[in-house]
């Protein structure tokens, strides 16, 4: 069988693009994933959903993929809140910096607004405020469970035709220029465009074909607590140390920071992060070092120069695309990521001139773009 | 309700004394956890979560039915000792309330041989590295060492070797006393947390963090029973075989009135045999294949005393409130899915799944070890070489973290594996190659019965031959 499209990865990206392409009415869409579904990055992320960045490309999209994670989850029963984001300065510089995102935020119409600690006290009841200079919220964030999130996509994907093998791709085929398919363990399925999605591992799919993604593979790492009742219902924020906490749908705790790392293929685990991470929180839920720990594990983010994603043509090569690059938002981006990238193999464009700026080409003519808030 | 009499085992009970568990007085002895004291007075749904009452499964520290709040911190009742006038509760919609204690101690320790779990095979790898003259430091999750042979209560084949005609219980007094007299260290209540890449093995030994660097690892971290997927299998009073057999053969608690046991394997057929021991009624074995799986002795045994053994029949639901009342099982046809209208309904407060178990090989997989999917040895597996080494140079595995056997089998790969620790740390001494060659032998001889043929299949594909 000859494909309409190959997705490489079956990530949130994957999951999505496939989902938005059979919706677009494509009927043969293949997805190859290697491992199971959401084993790269996607997993291994906190699931936080927001707005609120400081760029234009980041918070337009970021605003239609809002707009994308309320619908799919009334569509499909995906688990998402819009909880908010919010925070939380202790020191005064933090809260200079916090006053300049907001008016960021503010200028492209995404709410931002400080709160009083009687507010923070009330949507996170578990924080200890006493330290509290200073918070800034984001109504408009949230979260969804990436388990739930690949789970529903994969399963509505399917419903509408797209099939899913789970075998790895070892290379793409090119031929006159054009993307012609992919050779996999299971052997050579023909296509008449290939998205690569394959997180951070896109780069060597593409290094074969002289096509150099800048992106490389920074270890960040996250811990998981047992699970409590209600402790707070927006993702947390430490700003002195960009450390993120967030409430599972479970009621568990999930917390990153980031420690010293040098970009690796293969992570390792490191007590410097357990206890740097619980320490940094410790400032604002006093009682995390009597938590158990259930869970820590080490992932990627496959970061880019300017920390933007690379999206959709791959100029040299016909019919390929690439969604990668995402610098620690990929999750977030996945149902706009689909919903563009359906549409640049549909027609050949993508839907918003923010996406367009965002090709692999804007690297080769220095036109990088500019994002002050990345966090842990 | 305690066991008051059995065929084979005495039950100590010592130094009685109470901890309260909901503010209720439960009565306990010394070296009982407070799973097992707790199921001896009756409590069986320990948490209670949105949908239902759970209680415990595997009562060793793998499934989180028992996870309990034991003065302010959560716990596994069944890895937790009982001492007089502690304060347990159920967890419920809890939110801590605890201030930051003391910030805690790290200590780093320099081993030779750092042991992980101090079943058979940990603790014959300690002993043989430690007769070796080397410095072995074992490490045990629960408060006991021996791992699952203190509640094997039947008699092991073999010669005396193999510890033959001696039963589990003893093999596991014999292993701890031996590791001792040979200067092992065993530290209980020492779970290991995970590698990290700073270069060490993190303990959680009391209120200090030991930060383990070896010079070789064996891991001897065991297996889990399974779970079968069927509505109610999470009620209390539904749990692994094991399970059963670590109340009634460790603790002598009564693991209920009325049982039924999925699986006719040879560990379904035992346990069937030790429940009329403790005097607990066998309502059926249920098994899904066409044939008895274990050995036919032991489903003569139990048939002579009356208890039906279900082929071709598996479990459809488990029914109750706040825990198990009633069984229904069906009859399967070819594919393997039950048949309608042939439901038996049995008023069971036990329900006893025997239907294998998992090799526990993620310490291994954590540190990168490079692991294998094996259905004949139950599941993922570290590749080794025939010296039990995995591919981690100077990092060895053995028992049933390597592959599900038995507990000959895991003396045999712990001895092995201990030998080959011995030699890269001692150099290739002639003595530990002769008895490591001695071990291997043993090891293909005990293979030799019908029910190792599978796992021989198994081990083809994961041995990965060295030169010497």
């Amino acid at each position: 069988m000859r494909a309409e499209v190959v997705v490489v990865g079956g990530g949130i990206t994957g999951v999505a693009v496939a989902y938005f392409l059979a919706e677009r009415g494509f009927e043969r869409v293949v997805v190859f994933e290697r491992s199971y579904l959401g084993s790269g990055s996607t997993f291994k992320c906190a699931g936080g959903i927001r707005a609120s960045f400081t760029s234009r490309e980041h918070i337009v999209l970021m605003k239609r993929s809002i707009e994308l994670w309320g619908e799919l989850s009334r569509r499909l029963g995906i688990k998402y809140a819009r909880s908010g984001y919010l925070w939380l300065a202790s020191r005064e510089e933090d809260l200079e910096r916090l006053k300049r995102y907001s008016s960021i935020h503010n200028q492209f119409g995404v709410s931002t607004r400080f709160v009083e600690p009687g507010e923070v006290e009330e949507m996170a009841p578990a924080l200890d405020t006493s330290r509290l200079v200073g918070a800034l919220y984001d109504p408009l964030a949230g979260k969804a469970s990436p388990f739930d999130a690949v789970h529903k996509l994969y399963l509505a994907s399917r419903e509408m035709g797209v099939e899913y093998r789970f075998e790895e791709v070892g290379k793409i085929l090119v031929e006159g220029g054009a993307a012609r398919g992919v050779a996999s363990s299971g052997g050579i399925t023909e296509a008449e465009s290939v998205v690569v999605a394959a997180g951070v591992w896109s780069r060597q799919l593409l290094e074969p074909l002289g096509v150099s993604l800048p992106v490389e593979p920074e270890p960040h790492h996250a811990a998981l607590t047992e699970e409590y009742g209600r402790l707070f219902d927006p993702l947390i924020i430490d700003l002195e140390s960009g450390a993120y906490a967030v409430q599972t749908f479970h009621g568990h705790v999930l917390m990153g920071v980031e420690i010293p790392e040098q970009p690796s293929w293969e992570p390792g685990e490191r007590l410097a992060f357990l206890s740097k991470v619980v320490r940094v929180w410790s400032k604002w839920l006093p009682w995390l070092p009597s938590a158990n720990i259930l869970r820590y594990w080490v992932g990627h983010y496959e970061v880019t120069p300017d920390h933007h994603p690379v999206l959709g043509p791959v100029g040299s090569i016909e019919n390929l695309f690439v969604a990668t690059g995402f610098s620690g938002h990929g999750f977030m981006m996945g149902p706009v990521v689909g919903e563009e990238l359906a549409s640049w193999v549909a027609s050949g464009a993508p839907r918003t001139e923010e996406a367009a700026h965002l090709t692999l080409r804007r690297f080769e003519e220095g036109r990088l773009i500019k994002e002050l808030a990345v966090i842990g | 309700m305690r066991i008051a009499e059995h065929p084979i085992l005495e039950f100590k009970r010592e130094n009685p004394h109470t901890f309260a568990f909901e503010g209720v007085e439960v009565e306990a002895f010394e070296g009982e956890s407070l799973a097992a004291a707790l199921w001896a007075k009756g409590v069986r749904g320990l948490r209670r979560v949105s949908w239902g009452v759970l209680g415990p499964f595997c009562m060793i520290g793998y499934c989180s039915g028992c996870l309990v709040e034991v003065d302010g911190r959560r716990t596994r009742a069944c890895l937790e000792p009982s001492r007089p006038g502690l304060r347990v509760g159920r967890i419920g919609d809890y939110v801590p309330r605890l201030a930051a204690e003391q910030p805690g101690k790290a200590e780093e320790l320099e081993v030779d041989v750092m042991v992980v779990g101090s079943g058979p095979a940990g603790l014959s790898a300690a002993i043989v590295s430690g007769e070796s003259g080397l410095d072995v430091h074992v490490f045990e999750r629960h408060f006991r060492p021996g791992g699952q042979l203190v509640k094997q209560t039947h008699k092991f084949f073999g010669s005396g070797e193999l510890f033959g005609g001696l039963r589990g219980f003893q093999i596991a007094e014999r292993l701890v006393s031996r590791a001792r007299e040979v200067g092992v260290r065993i530290h209980t209540r020492a779970p290991v947390l995970g590698y990290f890449k700073e270069g060490f093995f993190a303990v959680s030994e009391g209120e200090r963090l030991l930060l383990v660097k070896p010079r070789a690892v064996v891991v001897s971290t065991g297996a889990v029973e399974r779970l079968l997927p069927f509505p109610g299998n999470y009620l209390p009073g539904v749990m692994g075989a094991g399970a059963a057999q670590t109340l009634m053969n460790e603790y002598g608690v009564k693991p209920g009135e009325r049982a039924v046991v999925v699986g006719a394997g040879n560990v379904g057929l035992i346990v069937s045999y030790q429940l009329l021991q403790a005097g607990v009624r066998v309502l059926a074995v249920v098994e899904v294949m066409p044939e008895i799986g274990g050995w036919l002795v032991h489903a003569a045994k139990i048939r002579r005393l009356g208890v039906p053994i279900l082929t071709r029949h598996t479990v459809v639901r488990a029914e109750g409130g706040e825990q198990l009342e009633r069984v229904v099982v069906a009859a399967v046809d070819e594919r393997m899915e039950p048949v309608p209208g042939t439901e038996k309904v049995f008023d069971a407060d036990l329900l006893l799944l025997s239907v294998g178990l998992t090799p526990e090989s993620r310490l291994l997989a954590q540190m990168g070890a490079r692991m294998v999917w094996s259905p004949e040895l139950g599941g993922y597996v570290p590749y080794r070489s025939e010296y039990m080494e995995t591919s981690i140079p100077g990092v060895y595995v053995a028992g049933d973290a390597s592959g599900i056997e038995e507990a000959t089998t895991a003396i045999l790969t712990g001895r092995v594996a201990g030998y080959s620790a011995a030699v890269r740390l001692l150099g290739p001494r002639r003595d530990l190659l002769e008895k490591r060659e001695e071990a291997l032998r043993l090891l293909r001889e005990a293979r030799r019965t019908p029910f190792s043929a599978r796992v021989v299949r198994g081990l083809e594909r994961v041995i990965v031959r060295v030169a010497q």
